[in-house]
This record gives C-alpha cells, sequence and structure tokens, in this order.
C-alpha cells in the first residue's frame, strides 16, 4: 500500500501574535487590568511554546517561565524566577534564580543566585546534572541587563521612538551577549479570537540572538516574548504542563 | 586504522614521486599494516592517552562560521579558543551531508550505506558498534550521550552503549542546546576528576534555520527591521548557479523556500544574518561547556574534537540548507585540542578529513584498535608528525544512496544514480564550484581517474541488500 504523504503546509510568515492565535497557541491571555503598575510588584507566568514551522504539527508546549517581581527596601528590585522546561522521555529541566537588579531601565543586575536541577521521569531529581552560581556583577554596570530582566524591564518603557536601549545581556545570567539593541518598533492590530486588540511591540536584536520582540497591552503588561520559533505566552494555567 | 585498507590505498594510489614525499613517520604508518597485532597493541600502549574525551557536535554548521577562521559575519569566542588551542582542518568533509547519515558515520567509521542509514531516521545496522558501545567495551572510559542523537529517534533516552544525561527537545535548538549544555555543566562540575569520561555533546543549532526558513519563506518585500540593512552580509561570489547542473540538484533548489517564496537578494541577506546568529547561539552554549571543563578541572585531561554533521547551504548557488555536495553543505569544521599534546592554533588545509575518520582517530587516542572495516583513519599521525600521511580521496554520499563525491586534493568529483550529468571542480582554480569540468575533454582522463577511484572504494563496502541503489554504486564508473 502506497504511504500516505501527511499534508503539511509551511507557516511562511515569522510569528505574532495575531499568528500565534491562528496557529492555536495563545490560548486566553488572563484578563486585562488597569490596575497593573509594571514598577508594582507582580508575578507574570508564561507558557514556553515553540513552532517547528508547519500549521498543522510539530508545535508544541514545552515549558512554562514564571517571574515574580518584589520591591525591596533598598528601593531596587528583586526578581524571583522560576523556569521548567520539558524534554524528551519526561525529563524536566529547572532552573530557579533569585536576582537583585538595579532600578534602572534596564533592571542591570547586581547580584544573582541561580540553579539548574533536572528531574527525570521517575520524578526523583539527578543530583549528578545539578549545578549552582552566586555572582555578584563585576562592576556596577548601567549597559547591562539579563533575559529575564529584560522581561521586567520593557514593561517599564514608554511607547515611544525613543533613542534605542544599547546594552550587554547576561542570558540565563551566565552566557555575556554583547551589543544589545531595544527599541520600539509601534502598535500593532492584533486580531485574537474575535477582538481586535492593539499591541505594542519593543524588537531586540543584537549578537548571539535572532530578532526578540516583546508584546505589550496598552497597560504595559507584557503578554508575549516572540523569538523566531520560540514564544514565551502569558498564561497562568502554564505550570500544568511539567507537572 | 585499518591497516588492510592503509596497505590498500599504498599500492594502488601512491606513485613513486608522491611516495617519496611522505614523511619517515607516514613510511611508517604505511609499514604498520606489516606489524603484529601485539607490536601494534604495544605502541599503543606507550603512546599518551588522553584521561577524557569531550566530542561536541552541532548541527548544519559549514566549515566558514568561525571569526578565527576568517568568518567576518560572526563573533565566536568559544570556536575561537577551540581552533586557536589546537587543529583544525579546512579540508574536513562530511561522510553524507545530511542528519542521519551523517551522524552514522561518525559513529560507526562505516560509510552510511554500509550502516543502512541512507536516509533520515534509521538505526545503525545490528553488527556494527558504535562508538559508545566500543569505547565501553574495549576501555576503562565511561560513556555519557547528551542532546541530539538522530539514529533513528533524534532525541531519546536509549542510545546503545551510552549512559544519556540529556534527551534534548525535538527540534528546537534554542532551547534544547541551553538546557544541554546546562546539563554537562553539571556533569563536569559533579564529576569526580579520578573517573574517565567519552562525554559526546550534541547540540542542535544552528539547525534552526530550517524553522527560520519555514517562518520566512513569503518574501515580505521589505526588510522587517530596517536598521539591519547595513549589517546584511554580501551575497556570496557563487550566489548564481549552473543551469545545467545534475537534476538531483536542481529539484532540491526549487523546492526549498527561497524559491517557493521569490525571495529578493535582500531576503537571501536577511537569511544569511540569521544564519550566523543561530552559529553565534551555540558559540555560546559550547563555550559553556568549555568553561566548565576549565572550571571543574578537566581541561588538561580533555581531548576534545568538535564537528557537524553537514553544513548549510547559505546562499551559495542559491541553495540552502543541506544534501548537496557544493562545499557548503559538505564541508564542516573539524577541530582537535588536548593542551600540551596537540599542536596549538594550527590550521591544516593540506590533508583530507572526513566524518569517517572520528571513531578510529578517537579509538587511537583512546590506545585501542579500531571496530573492523574502518572507512576513514585515524587523524592522530596528522597532529603528531611533523607531516601526517597524505590520503588521496575522500568520498561522500547523499540521501537515499543517490549520489556520490569524490574528493581528491585538487577536484571534487559528483555523480548522481540515473543522471548522464556529472560535476568536476578545479577546486584550486575554482573554489566556488561554478565551472563544471566534467564534458570538457582535456579533462578526460581526469574524469576517469575519479571514476575509477569510485568504482574501486564501492567494490570494498559491505552495504546490506535493503539499502536502494546499492548495486548501481558497484557497477557506476
Amino acid at each position: 500500500m502506497a504511504k500516505k504523504k501527511s499534508k503539511r503546509t509551511i507557516v511562511g510568515l515569522p510569528l505574532t501574535p495575531t499568528l500565534l492565535d491562528e496557529l492555536g497557541a495563545l490560548g486566553n491571555f488572563p484578563p486585562s487590568s488597569e490596575d497593573f503598575n509594571p514598577a508594582g510588584n507582580w508575578v507574570n507566568t508564561y507558557r514556553i511554546w515553540t513552532c517547528h514551522g508547519y500549521r498543522e504539527s510539530g508545535n508544541d508546549n514545552v515549558g512554562f517561565l514564571r517571574i515574580e517581581r518584589l520591591i525591596n527596601p533598598q528601593r531596587s528590585l528583586t526578581l524571583k524566577v522560576h523556569q521548567e522546561v520539558l524534554q524528551t522521555d519526561a525529563l524536566v529541566n529547572i532552573i530557579e534564580a533569585t536576582v537583585d537588579c538595579r532600578n534602572n531601565q534596564l533592571a542591570s543586575p547586581i547580584q544573582w543566585k541561580v540553579s539548574s536541577r533536572f528531574r527525570g521521569a521517575d520524578g526523583k531529581y539527578i543530583s549528578e546534572l545539578s549545578s549552582n552560581n552566586n555572582s555578584v556583577a563585576a562592576e556596577r554596570l548601567d549597559r547591562s541587563t539579563g533575559d529575564w530582566c529584560l522581561f521586567e524591564a520593557v514593561q517599564r518603557l514608554t511607547f515611544e521612538k525613543a533613542p534605542l536601549l544599547v546594552f550587554d545581556m547576561l542570558e540565563g545570567l551566565s552566557l555575556l551577549k554583547k551589543d544589545q539593541h531595544l527599541s520600539y518598533r509601534g502598535l500593532y492590530p492584533t486580531k485574537i479570537g474575535s477582538e481586535n486588540i492593539p499591541l505594542h511591540c519593543f524588537v531586540q536584536l543584537g549578537s548571539g540572538i535572532l530578532p526578540c520582540e516583546y508584546w505589550l497591552d496598552d497597560h504595559h503588561r507584557l503578554l508575549a516574548v516572540v523569538s523566531m520559533n520560540k514564544a514565551y505566552i502569558l498564561d497562568e494555567q502554564a505550570e500544568k504542563i511539567t507537572r | 586504522m585499518n591497516k588492510n585498507t592503509t596497505i590498500e590505498r599504498s599500492t594502488r594510489f601512491v606513485n613513486r614521486r608522491d611516495f617519496i614525499k611522505l614523511s619517515g613517520s607516514a613510511v611508517a604508518l604505511l609499514a604498520e599494516g606489516t606489524l603484529s597485532r601485539n607490536v601494534l597493541a604495544a605502541r599503543r600502549s606507550r603512546r599518551p592517552k588522553p584521561k577524557n574525551i569531550l566530542l561536541i557536535i552541532t548541527d548544519q554548521q559549514h566549515l566558514d562560521t568561525i571569526a578565527a577562521g576568517g568568518c567576518r559575519h560572526v563573533r565566536t569566542p568559544a570556536l575561537d579558543r577551540l581552533k586557536t588551542h589546537g587543529v583544525s582542518f579546512t579540508q574536513s568533509y562530511s561522510a553524507n551531508p545530511l542528519c542521519s547519515p551523517a551522524r552514522s558515520s561518525i559513529f560507526t567509521g562505516r560509510t552510511s550505506s554500509e550502516a543502512g542509514v541512507h536516509v533520515n531516521g534509521r538505526p545503525i545496522r545490528s553488527g556494527i558498534p558504535n562508538l559508545g558501545q566500543w569505547l565501553s567495551q574495549q576501555t576503562d572510559y565511561e560513556t555519557f550521550y547528551a542532546g541530539k542523537w538522530h539514529v533513528p529517534r533524534t532525541y531519546t533516552s536509549d542510545i546503545p552503549g551510552f549512559r544519556v544525561i540529556n534527551t534534548g527537545i525535538g527540534g528546537f535548538g534554542y532551547l534544547c542546546d541551553t538546557v544541554m549544555s546546562r546539563a554537562c555543566e553539571g556533569f563536569l562540575r559533579n564529576r569526580s576528576k579520578r573517573k574517565p569520561f567519552f562525554l559526546v555533546a550534541s547540540f542542535m543549532q544552528p539547525h534552526d534555520i530550517c524553522e527560520w526558513l519555514r517562518l520566512n519563506m513569503d518574501n515580505p518585500g521589505e526588510l522587517r527591521y530596517p536598521q539591519l540593512a547595513g549589517e546584511l552580509p554580501e551575497l556570496p561570489d557563487n550566489f548564481q548557479f549552473d543551469e545545467n547542473e545534475p537534476e538531483a540538484i536542481r529539484k532540491r533548489r526549487l523546492g526549498n523556500e527561497p524559491f517557493k517564496g521569490n525571495w529578493d537578494k535582500e531576503q537571501w541577506r536577511y537569511y544569511l544574518w540569521s544564519y550566523y546568529r543561530n552559529i553565534e547561539y551555540v558559540d555560546a552554549e559550547i563555550g559553556r561547556v568549555l568553561q566548565a571543563l576549565e572550571d571543574f578541572g578537566h581541561a588538561k585531561d580533555t581531548l576534545v574534537v568538535l564537528t557537524s554533521d553537514h553544513g548549510e547551504g547559505t546562499a551559495h548557488h542559491q541553495m540552502v540548507r543541506k544534501s548537496s555536495f557544493y562545499d557548503e553543505a559538505a564541508r564542516v569544521p573539524l577541530l582537535f585540542s588536548w593542551p600540551g599534546h596537540i599542536v596549538e592554533n594550527k590550521t591544516d588545509a593540506v590533508h583530507l578529513a572526513s566524518g569517517l575518520d572520528i571513531t578510529p582517530t578517537l579509538c587511537d587516542y583512546a590506545g585501542i584498535e579500531s571496530p573492523a572495516n574502518m572507512r576513514g583513519r585515524s587523524l592522530r599521525a596528522v597532529f603528531e608528525a611533523s607531516a601526517g600521511s597524505r590520503r588521496d580521496f575522500i568520498v561522500s554520499e547523499v540521501t537515499s544512496n543517490t549520489g556520490r563525491m569524490v574528493r581528491t586534493g585538487r577536484y571534487k568529483y559528483i555523480t548522481y544514480k540515473d543522471d548522464a550529468v556529472e560535476q568536476l571542480f578545479d577546486m584550486k582554480d575554482d573554489p566556488g564550484e561554478t565551472k563544471n569540468l566534467a564534458a570538457r575533454s582535456r579533462y578526460a582522463s581526469i574524469l576517469a581517474e575519479h571514476r575509477k577511484l569510485l568504482k574501486n572504494w564501492e567494490r570494498r563496502l559491505d552495504v546490506p541488500p535493503n539499502v536502494p541503489n546499492a548495486d548501481v554504486w558497484r557497477r557506476k564508473g
């Protein structure tokens, strides 16, 4: 019997919130709130969704990222990060970080603790793969940030074509990616379900990364971060994915 | 190294003048075939053996993607560090420029057709050991694997001969490589320095360029980020292609996204820019692993080898992706580093190397004989002698066992099943492979010589009957 060829349609276009919705990736964003204060205490949880480039198959939720922002008495801020990524055969990588940041435009990290652990299919932690790292920024640099810090910082930026932010980025608080640029792209009409919601977009370009777009609502709440075939989508239920 | 193969090569392909040119050590190497097994084993045991071996594999990385190797479009501090701390080959070819077949050759030292992995997603034929099985049986190395496997499953916790410390995520290098390098970092941090290991760190990037192609197929007509306009790499000199190529290549090109999406030159340049960012991405992850080697005291005791399964079209001949014998898809990095034992900062542009050489080379360093019927050879002599023995040619295969490439010191010969169009390029005068010399009468004898090399090579192979076109290549000449 002749093998039946599965029909797959190439997406063809870079991912945007509208396209994520078309591909069934978006679900429902948590209800929007005028009370959202980017400079206050908050918790945002993002589902991590990946795209293979086809409309019908190969696209999947692979984990979540939770970021909690806490204002501390020293008028700096602390980010508590928890990320879980689900791999083949039920292996889970768990990253936990606490980052003390300057209260500047980039939330520049001052000191941090990061741990990486792996949990096997049997639910047990694999101690021989664990690592942790406590660090203090070598200098008080205003030009540096981290990728998780940007999830926070971008929500405090104004929606205007201001001069570019130029910085170095410590990805995962461990890998230095130099010469990053962040700029406001504009306001884009976005079709989500039957609604048209205008969303604001910032884009980050730089070495060692594919262009990364940050999509925010009018209240400056970060709804989605999209970089090529990967999207972080605000979703209160995201933690179910790895549990 | 397979001694019988060496003798055969020495008598058949080395003429008198070339023989005289060979160094003393190379002659000694050729003479190995006459030495007894015990003498060879004793000789191997006297040579230094690295306590650990780290084999780093990237996915879809063309040779010309390393800043220290001259690529102007990338920053690659980790790859630069490996390159400057060891030996890098510039004439290094994938044994089959497609994922699973290439990997089968890297891990067995056998051609992909012999291994039964003529297409993606096939298991290595039973009876042919992979490196993990061989080293764990023959040595005291404990064997570990992290990342992409793809023979047959892309990601799996079950790889014969290895303990898998990290499986990876299907198809997504962006996430997968970060998790994988963190697992390797944890492994190196916690690993006792007393226990030797062979660790494979198999990264997915820059393979995400495949997803990029699918997510950028439709020509937008304008650059999505206009601020990049001044940063986009120029198109290569051989961007144009020969209309009279073999049909397999023409079909492949037309089936790729740039032609489906009717790209303009700016979109081609944006594709190149994006590919190089993926290279930088994997470079950073490799850097994490190399740093962990250093930080946790393994660096001096570890032989590090880096290669890729195949390259990427990178707009040369208006090609993207793999499965082509043009240099961009077929030529891959091959770096060796072992502080104090392998000469530093040496670029070898003379010796032809192949993915088939990795298994025999690592067995040589591990102080053991290779499995039977190696089709590659140990490159150790090249690092350690003033001049290694120069091989006459290497052969690569392509998807579904439909094509062959013979690369000699000066020429590249390409032939496909059922296609009268052959290709012959003078790689010295025409490194961009723009002038097909196969139909020119003055090259008839060179063409015939390459056909003969291929025929003789094919006769030695042991290809299982279930691999398509096995007979075609035995007959072809």
